[in-house]
């Protein structure tokens, strides 16, 4: 196990690393420059140069690239100009908030979407199979920023019981401090997985239900409860483990269409306003951010993969 | 209805008494049909049987016959579509299609007892055994958690399972598949049922196990005083054990007596048919070169409606009034539904006595002996090793030793001759037949094609080498490209080897379909919409579009039903009589290779043990494990089965990670001494050996030659 993990997180590095080169690569190739986007239009090349000797983009690539590995490697991604504040500040300030909001939402998903996908490959074919089908198709067609528009207009508007507007707390604690207004972004957050998740449980389950096990679970004469919820679920729950694990970049990044319907404060919110800007620090950083979190939520699907199905588990042990 | 409920009294031979016994379950004009999509499959029609208390019921049939269709409808686990229609399920008295659905499931979990054919998928993959096994104990008697571990331990003592305090902790896939299917077992036996029902029980397994598995099921019905329903498609497997038979045929019984009797006077045509399309019984009484009797066409489609006897279409003895009068069985203990049955005088196949299976052989019309010397093998295969680096699948990617799947195996194929290679799973035949048309590099060894060693060759050399050899698959349709038509799929070796222009690969084509016996209607159409039978004959096509010397068949006949598998084995040894083919015939199936074979080899965990004449190797093996294969094969002659006192072997297949030093079947073989640690030569002359103790000597040369002269 142990010498698994080390070769996981290996590969997990080396993945790391190729990002930052490339997101760097990027971001230096970009028309203008660093130093363009900083000092503005009306900067004269003198400034422009001064600026950019000052910052080392006047050093060789690959010089400049290990200059910036260092400083990530002591936590420094940089400095915002635009925001007039540190990168990691800045990250750190929103990071908190957009997780509370993503956990939120993905739970309730989570706990929504189960019980549908079970009912749907039990009752397959049927009406509420057909019905919860439906619905899960319309919501994962209708574009997230229409649904939540519906959604203020629904519950803010026609019939006014919600603020239309998250919460505008500088911390998590007075975030949480106003549930009333996390309750529009997470639903709506959460419609779209729900649909996802709803047919993949769906389809996972109905394999699972064609499996000759099943009918050997049957031949026992066990309810019908009891052969789905012990004997299939939890093999049929096993992918959407794998589903989870590439959900964490997302906790990470926020949503960005409902951060910004929503007046929300968090990562996405901060992207796309970095993206709109061009402050590169701040796209670098998050984009530095939430590769390490599609790594690291990749190692921990296998991990928890592997801690859950004995297959996987005894096959690493005994070998 | 009440009166039609009453259950049916009748005589039990067993009784002995004369004491008048209620049949334990009763079918009656029992339907069954399944909804598909394209129409709905009237899987039984009007099924009537009887099992006695106590007895053994076998019941026997091809694919789509409905004999799994009947176990499931017992068991209420018709698949999705699937319903009972008409007619009664009569157990211990009561009529399971009218009582409460929870009654029925109750009775399910604890009179009844189900094992299925794939012990692989029949098991919950996470969950342990020790909670399998007891679930319905704690389910349906309320056992506590401490006591169902306990009875779990128990009864998986009983099934012989070694270490069951141990087991009861391990998950399904940390065991072999005949320890899965013990374990299945001891599931289904765990509430102590009255009935058992084995849907192919061992199809999946290798004889020796299948062999453990059979005789464990009859002990435990004895030990447990249960009946048994025995479903298979092995009429040997049910001539062994079974009291009394049931032949399913297109969704009817059409046959059904005691064992003994059966075998013995068979009296519908549709069981004669498929007796006679056995090779052990063409073997036995005509000799290898007969031809085996090979039912025509296919079964017919359930979904349709049907008039009048079902197997008519396929039948030599065939009417007009066949065809348009439904048969209903005949009464009494010998029943069949047959306008022209088979006379009632014992005239049947069985009539000659079995062959004493100890003698050397009598070596009555022998093939020719086809291997000369003198003529250049068109393969030779010296001192083959191929060893896999074998990883920790999963998690653990580090390199754990090897795999050694084929160690030092030598032998010839002269030209339009037939080798057989048989043994068990994962004794490496598979191995040296991928090695043999190049699709895998030999880890060391010469693989000689004609005389020249191919590792010599590289690239075009090597690829025009490999003309003379082609693979034909055990699952045909899987190694075609569904999406490619038939005529693409015959006409891709011929583009990819370049031969000829458009017109002539066309022609070439269509000989090839006339060779095999197919129309050419049948270029048009996809994989999909074929049978089985035709898969085979059409990928038996493709490997002869190169016109080859020489055939690898990779267990070509053993996912076909018997009158199919006539077929295709008929036409193979047409085809090498008019081409002078030679084929590696490479199967599980000792009967079959038997009958197809020229010669044998035998291998056991990578090594050839024995090599010798096929009729010597059956009849006079001289490898214990040789001979051990040989007697756990059912056969149909209930006295051949009945007389075996042979090589038993125990336990199973070790790992061919580590191999046992020396002799490798030192650790299984009843006659091992110390000896044995030291690697057996194969030795011998025609008929060769590789063990310290041969059951017999090598059958003198002169002998065997003056045996075939007479």
């Amino acid at each position: 196990m142990v010498r698994y993990l080390i070769t996981r997180l290996g590969q997990a590095l080396v993945v790391v690393v190729l990002v930052t080169v490339i997101a760097f690569l990027i971001l230096h190739l970009l028309p203008g420059g660093a130093a363009r986007a900083t000092l503005g239009k009306e900067a004269t090349l003198d400034q422009l140069a001064a600026f950019n000797h000052e910052m080392g983009y006047d050093r060789p690539w690959i010089q400049q690239y290990l200059m910036y590995v260092q400083r990530l490697l002591h936590g420094d991604l940089g400095y915002s100009y635009q925001l007039n504040q540190s990168v990691v500040e800045a990250i750190t300030q929103r990071l908190p908030k957009t997780m509370v909001l993503s956990l939120l939402s993905t739970l309730l998903a989570i706990v929504l979407a189960i019980p549908l996908g079970v009912i749907q490959a039990v009752r397959r074919n049927r009406w509420p199979d057909y019905t919860i089908t439906s619905l899960s198709l319309l919501a994962y067609a209708t574009p997230i920023f229409f649904m939540g528009l519906m959604m203020i207009i629904l519950f803010s508007q026609v019939w006014p019981i919600l603020p239309p507007e998250a919460p505008q707390g500088f911390t998590v604690g007075e975030v949480l401090a106003d549930p009333a207004g996390l309750v529009l972004p997470t639903i709506t957050l959460a419609i779209v997985t729900i649909a996802v998740y709803s047919r993949y449980v769906r389809s996972t389950m109905v394999d699972n239900l064609n499996e000759n096990y099943v009918r050997t679970a049957r031949s026992k004469g066990l309810s019908e409860r009891r052969v789905v919820l012990r004997h299939t679920l939890r093999n049929g729950l096993f992918p959407v483990i794998t589903l989870l694990g590439m959900y964490l970049p997302a906790l990470f990044s926020g949503a960005l269409v409902v951060e910004s319907l929503f007046n929300f404060p968090g990562m996405g919110q901060l992207f796309w306003q970095a993206a709109l800007k061009r402050d590169f620090p701040i796209l670098l950083g998050v984009t530095v951010i939430i590769s390490i979190a599609t790594v690291v939520g990749a190692l921990v699907a296998d991990l928890l993969y592997a801690a859950v199905d004995p297959r996987v588990r005894l096959r690493g042990s005994s070998s | 209805m009440s009166e039609s409920t009453e259950p049916k009294v009748r005589q039990h031979q067993a009784a002995g008494d004369g004491t008048a016994v209620q049949p334990l379950l009763e079918l009656r004009d029992l339907d069954t049909d399944i909804a598909l999509r394209r129409g709905t499959v009237h899987a039984l029609d009007g099924v009537s049987l009887e099992v006695m208390p106590g007895e053994t019921l076998g019941v026997v049939g091809e694919s789509g016959s409905g004999k799994t269709m009947t176990a499931l409808s017992i068991m209420g686990l018709l698949p999705q579509g699937g319903q009972v229609t008409g007619g009664q399920i009569l157990f211990e008295g009561r009529d399971l299609r009218s009582l409460p659905a929870d009654e029925v499931r109750r009775t399910r979990g604890v009179r009844m007892g189900m094992v299925f054919q794939d012990p692989l998928t029949s098991l919950n993959p996470t969950m342990r055994i020790g909670y399998q096994v007891a679930e319905p104990l704690r389910v349906h008697e309320g056992v506590g958690k401490a006591e169902a571990r306990e009875r779990a331990v128990e009864i998986l003592r009983r099934v012989g399972m070694p270490r069951p305090d141990r087991i009861v902790d391990n998950y399904p896939h940390e065991l072999s598949g005949g320890m899965r299917q013990r374990v299945a077992i001891a599931m289904a036996l765990v509430c102590s049922p009255r009935l058992l029902i084995a849907d192919e029980p061992t199809t999946a397994l290798d004889v020796t196990t299948q062999r453990q598995i059979l005789e464990l099921i009859d002990d435990l019905r004895e030990e447990f005083g249960m009946a048994v329903i025995l479903v298979t498609h092995d009429l040997g497997v049910i001539a062994g054990r079974a009291d009394r038979v049931a032949v399913m045929y297109a969704g009817r019984v059409v046959e059904t007596a005691a064992t003994a009797e059966l075998f013995r006077s068979p009296r519908h045509r549709y069981t004669e048919a498929l007796m006679e399309a056995l090779p052990e019984t063409a073997v036995r009484e005509a000799g290898k070169e007969a031809r085996l009797y090979s039912i025509p066409g296919l079964p017919p489609d359930l979904s349709r409606p049907l008039t009048g006897c079902r197997f008519a279409p396929r039948c030599r003895h065939v009417t007009d009034e066949c065809r348009s009068t439904d048969v209903a069985l005949s009464g009494g203990e010998h029943q069949f539904a047959c306008l022209h049955p088979v006379s009632g005088t014992p005239t049947g196949p069985v009539t000659l006595p079995a062959p004493v299976v100890r003698e050397p052989a009598p070596v009555e019309a022998a093939a020719p002996v086809r291997v000369e010397s003198t003529a250049t093998p068109v393969l030779s295969v010296q001192n083959l090793v191929k060893n896999y680096a074998a990883h920790g699948r999963g998690l653990l990617r580090r390199n754990a030793g090897q795999v050694s799947a084929v160690a030092d195996v030598s032998f010839e194929v002269a030209p339009g001759e037939t080798f057989g290679l048989v043994g068990e799973s994962g004794c490496g035949k598979s191995t040296v037949g991928r090695l043999a048309v190049g699709l895998e590099r030999p880890s060391a060894g010469q693989i000689l094609l004609d005389g020249t060693d191919l590792a010599g060759l590289a690239g075009r050399e090597r690829r025009r080498m490999h003309r003379q050899v082609q693979l034909m698959f055990q699952d045909s349709y899987a190694a075609m490209n569904p999406r490619m038509r038939v005529d693409a799929i015959l006409a891709e070796p011929l583009e990819i080897q370049k031969v000829g222009d458009g017109a002539a690969r066309r022609a070439r084509i269509t000989s090839l379909l006339d060779q095999v016996g197919l129309s050419r209607r049948v270029l048009e159409r996809y994989p999909h919409e074929f049978s089985g039978g035709q898969l085979q004959r059409i990928g038996l096509a493709r490997s002869l579009a190169l016109q080859p010397r020489l055939i690898v068949g990779d267990e070509p006949v053993s996912a076909l039903d018997v009158s199919i598998q006539a077929q295709v084995l008929n036409l193979m040894r047409d085809l090498q009589r008019e081409l002078g083919l030679a084929y590696v015939f490479i199967s599980h199936d000792l009967s079959v290779v038997d009958y197809m074979a020229d010669r044998i080899g035998v291998m056991y965990l990578g090594k050839l043990v024995e090599v010798g004449p096929a009729r010597e190797v059956v009849r006079a093996a001289r490898h214990p494990y040789t001979q051990a294969l040989i007697d756990a094969v059912p056969s149909i002659t209930p006295s051949a089965t009945a007389a075996r006192d042979g090589v038993t072997i125990q336990g199973e297949l070790p790992s061919a990670l580590n191999p046992p030093t020396g002799c490798r079947f030192r650790t299984r073989c009843p006659l091992a001494q110390e000896i044995c640690e030291t690697e057996p030569p194969l030795a011998g002359d025609r008929h060769q050996v590789a063990c310290h103790f041969p059951l017999r000597p090598e059958a003198d040369a002169v002998s065997a030659q003056t045996g075939t002269a007479a």
